[in-house]
């Protein structure tokens, strides 16, 4: 009997233990402190993407007093630096538990996937509805809301956006003979389709051949997986999504030109053999110390490579790096440009644990002011996401982010299907296989198609 | 000693000892073994995803093991498993740990320990500080050691070796991590083998390999049952080492790293738990099939018989 009771005990107590974890019980009178809790993915330079809900919450609680409510609102602003895989995973952990965060921060690809799960909230019906429901976020500019939306609603406001430019050094073209004006003028003409991707492999070639960089230094994409390669696809004339059938696209004719151009970048020499996979301090330090002529990145990394690579010196980067569009495959076409907008989503009651959504809505609009977001943009080179800060004079004083925010005028955002990620994993995998040369660009492609069929199914329309 | 177990049994008639006595274990194995296994074998036979949730998810039968079937990537993931496992505990876990085990017990005792300590450092390392070292050894110039030293100075192309000898790179890299734990084993068997018998085969005229062949080996048969089985289930689940050097890519993604990139990381955010956990459910499987082969080939049943000399 005794050692019945014992093990009663014994079973009994992780109960007694975990019941401690009580869900917060809204108080319905009296002086009320309300607890915000914001997740975001960031490191020590994009910290305000989380940070920014403590000024937000001194401005807010300021008004709420002004209107005699007697509610405090207290932050807890969290940011970790974890791979976005293991961010996402812990993000959905929590919230099916219910001990999810009011506000997270993420991709916005994000937004369809976590609304089906029914952890966040829509926020609005229509974008006029938005922007006419707190003057910060009619502030916000107009396309970027195109990256919130799903099914007709807008489930998220943006954070900060960026361009991923096709960098080059402008001072090893000059020493193959490049004129100051020719070098001036190579943006402009990628931008309008003079300087295609074959131009690029050229002149690669061709500085190898004169001995300014060395053999396998002429191009240096991207070493690692990201959506920055589905760029090169674009630029063959590929598209990812059909918004009218609300379905994602495969198009096997751009796909086989885009893998055509992955392998050829190592067969002439002009990019390493088996260099995806290459570690990024490696890569930053190549091409932040000018060693490659052209390579493809974001525009955050001026901030990593001034910071962590030059000692604090951007004068050797504006010497140095020059930067553009991704260049068009098709010889007349604009070049383009990825951007990844990360957004603002507020999660439902269910999986946050907490009242008072539309108290975190209203945080959420005093987060997004040009001040607040000048001081993350600057910091971490991201571009700003409001029409003020295009007046503002902080934000103008910043050279380099001011001389690639035209970019903007050419991006396109990854669609908000929650199978592109599938898509995404499958397109790569090709990819890679055609660049290493473990298969042939065209049985890179059959392959795709192939996993695509069976995996996608009905959800992607293969051309 | 065989009447007294009889007598004290027909005293305590149906007394359940064994179970009490077994208890903290067998809680441990349902709660950690058991009951995770079912789960997964529950979860192969759904479709939950992010999409999903834990709670919106739907009843697929057997669509996601359809699915491994049909797949075009299925072969490739499975046969490297294979080959993976293989080569890395025949030449390291087993192979490596004996030779490594044998010598060291027939040289002084200091040095022996000496050099097994050695074979233990990549085992406390740290992963993520481990693999960085031999991506460094392995980087393309001027960065890799390898590229530096032996490559350039002899006139040849450097490149990056770990991709593009990946298959050699995740062999040596969980080898030289798998061996020390043989090693210990091995070692601790070879040195219970009871003194009068080696002492015998020596007198006897046995050379080094007659010894290894006919004494060292049938006595450590247990351990090497234990640690092949051990480390060959260890091997075909295990995958972090391979994650952190390549990610599965240049043709090293091990079927269970494949698990985890499907259930765990996809890299826009979706992950596909059902799809994943059946891949799972796939190496459980063929993990409790290897154990049977295992234990029927070492003839388990004859090693846990009751010592013949007792029951004279």
């Amino acid at each position: 009997m005794k050692r019945l009771t014992f093990l009663i005990i014994l079973l009994a107590l992780p109960a007694l233990i975990f019941a401690g974890g009580q869900k917060e019980k809204a108080k319905t009178t009296g002086p009320q402190t309300v607890t915000i809790t914001v997740w975001a993915k960031a490191n020590n330079v994009e910290h305000w993407r989380a940070d920014a809900a403590v000024p937000a919450a001194k401005a807010l609680n300021a008004e709420l007093k002004k209107e005699g409510k007697n509610i405090t609102v207290v932050v807890k602003p969290i940011y970790d630096n974890t791979p976005w895989g293991q961010y996402k995973n812990k993000f959905t952990m929590a919230a099916d538990a219910g001990e999810g965060p009011d506000i997270i921060c993420s991709g916005h690809e994000d937004v369809p996937v976590w609304a089906q799960a029914g952890y966040i909230i829509p926020l609005a019906n229509s974008v006029s509805q938005i922007q006419g429901m707190y003057p910060e976020f009619g502030d916000v500019i107009d396309s970027l809301w195109n990256a919130t939306m799903w099914h007709q609603k807008v489930w998220a406001v943006p954070q900060d956006t960026e361009a991923r430019p096709m960098f080059f050094s402008k001072t090893n073209l000059k020493k193959m003979g490049w004129t100051d004006a020719q070098v001036k003028a190579l943006p402009e003409k990628i931008n309008s389709g003079q300087f295609t991707l074959s131009d690029l492999i050229k002149t690669a070639q061709e500085a190898i051949k004169k001995g300014v960089v060395k053999p396998g230094f002429g191009f240096w994409h991207r070493p690692k997986k990201g959506g920055d390669y589905i760029q090169f696809y674009v630029s063959y004339g590929g598209k990812v999504y059909d918004p009218v059938k609300d379905k994602l696209i495969l198009d096997k004719n751009a796909l086989l030109k885009w893998y055509q151009f992955q392998r050829k970048v190592v067969t002439t020499g002009i990019t390493p053999k088996n260099y995806i996979g290459t570690e990024w301090k490696i890569w930053h330090d190549t091409v932040s110390h000018n060693n490659a002529l052209f390579w493809n990145g974001g525009i955050w990394q001026w901030a990593d490579w001034k910071t962590n690579y030059l000692n604090g010196d951007e004068s050797i980067l504006f010497k140095n790096v020059g930067y553009a569009l991704i260049p068009s495959g098709i010889r007349g076409k604009e070049g383009n440009t990825l951007s990844h907008p990360l957004v603002y989503m507020v999660t439902t009651e269910k999986a946050s644990g907490h009242k008072y959504r539309d108290l975190v809505i209203r945080l959420l609009a005093f987060m997004t002011t040009k001040e607040i977001n000048t001081k993350h943009a600057l910091q971490s080179t991201h571009l700003g996401i409001l029409k003020s800060q295009m007046q503002y004079k902080p934000y103008l004083d910043a050279k380099f982010l001011s001389s690639v925010t035209y970019m903007l005028k050419h991006n396109w955002y990854q669609p908000n299907d929650s199978y592109y990620g599938q898509w995404f994993d499958i397109v790569w995998k090709g990819m890679t296989n055609a660049e290493n040369g473990v298969k042939t660009p065209q049985a890179a492609v059959d392959l795709v198609v192939k996993e695509m069929k069976i995996e996608l199914g009905d959800n992607v329309i293969i051309k | 000693m065989g009447k007294e177990t009889e007598e004290i049994r027909k005293i305590k008639p149906g007394r359940p000892d064994w179970f009490w006595f077994l208890f903290p274990s067998l809680l441990l194995i349902v709660l950690f073994f058991f009951l995770p296994i079912v789960i997964t074998l529950i979860i192969s036979g759904t479709n939950m995803s992010s999409t999903t949730g834990f709670h919106a998810w739907k009843w697929v039968g057997l669509n996601n093991f359809r699915k491994i079937a049909i797949l075009p990537e299925t072969a490739d993931h499975f046969w490297l498993t294979v080959k993976y496992v293989a080569v890395t505990l025949a030449f390291f876990n087993i192979g490596m740990a004996l030779v490594v085990s044998i010598i060291t017990t027939h040289i002084s005792r200091g040095t022996g320990f000496f050099f097994r300590a050695l074979w233990l450092l990549p085992r406390i390392t740290p992963t993520v500080t481990y693999v960085m070292m031999w991506k460094f050894l392995g980087a393309n110039a001027p960065y890799g050691v390898f590229n530096q030293l032996i490559i350039q100075p002899l006139g040849l192309a450097p490149q990056n070796w770990v991709a593009a000898s990946s298959f050699l790179f995740i062999v040596l890299v969980n080898g030289y991590i798998g061996a020390s734990f043989g090693m210990i084993i091995f070692t601790s068997a070879i040195e219970a083998i009871p003194k009068d018998i080696t002492i015998a085969s020596l007198v006897d005229g046995a050379s080094m390999l007659q010894r290894i062949r006919y004494v060292i080996l049938p006595y450590i048969k247990w351990p090497l049952l234990f640690v092949t089985t051990y480390q060959t289930l260890s091997l075909m689940t295990s995958f972090e080492q391979i994650m952190v050097l390549t990610d599965g890519q240049f043709n090293t993604e091990v079927w269970s790293l494949w698990a985890y990139h499907k259930a765990l990381q996809n890299y826009w955010g979706n992950f596909q738990w059902g799809f994943g956990n059946a891949l799972a459910a796939v190496l459980v499987v063929v993990g409790i099939i290897l154990g049977i082969i295992y234990l029927r080939y070492f003839k388990f049943n004859e090693l846990v018989q009751d010592p013949k000399i007792e029951s004279l």
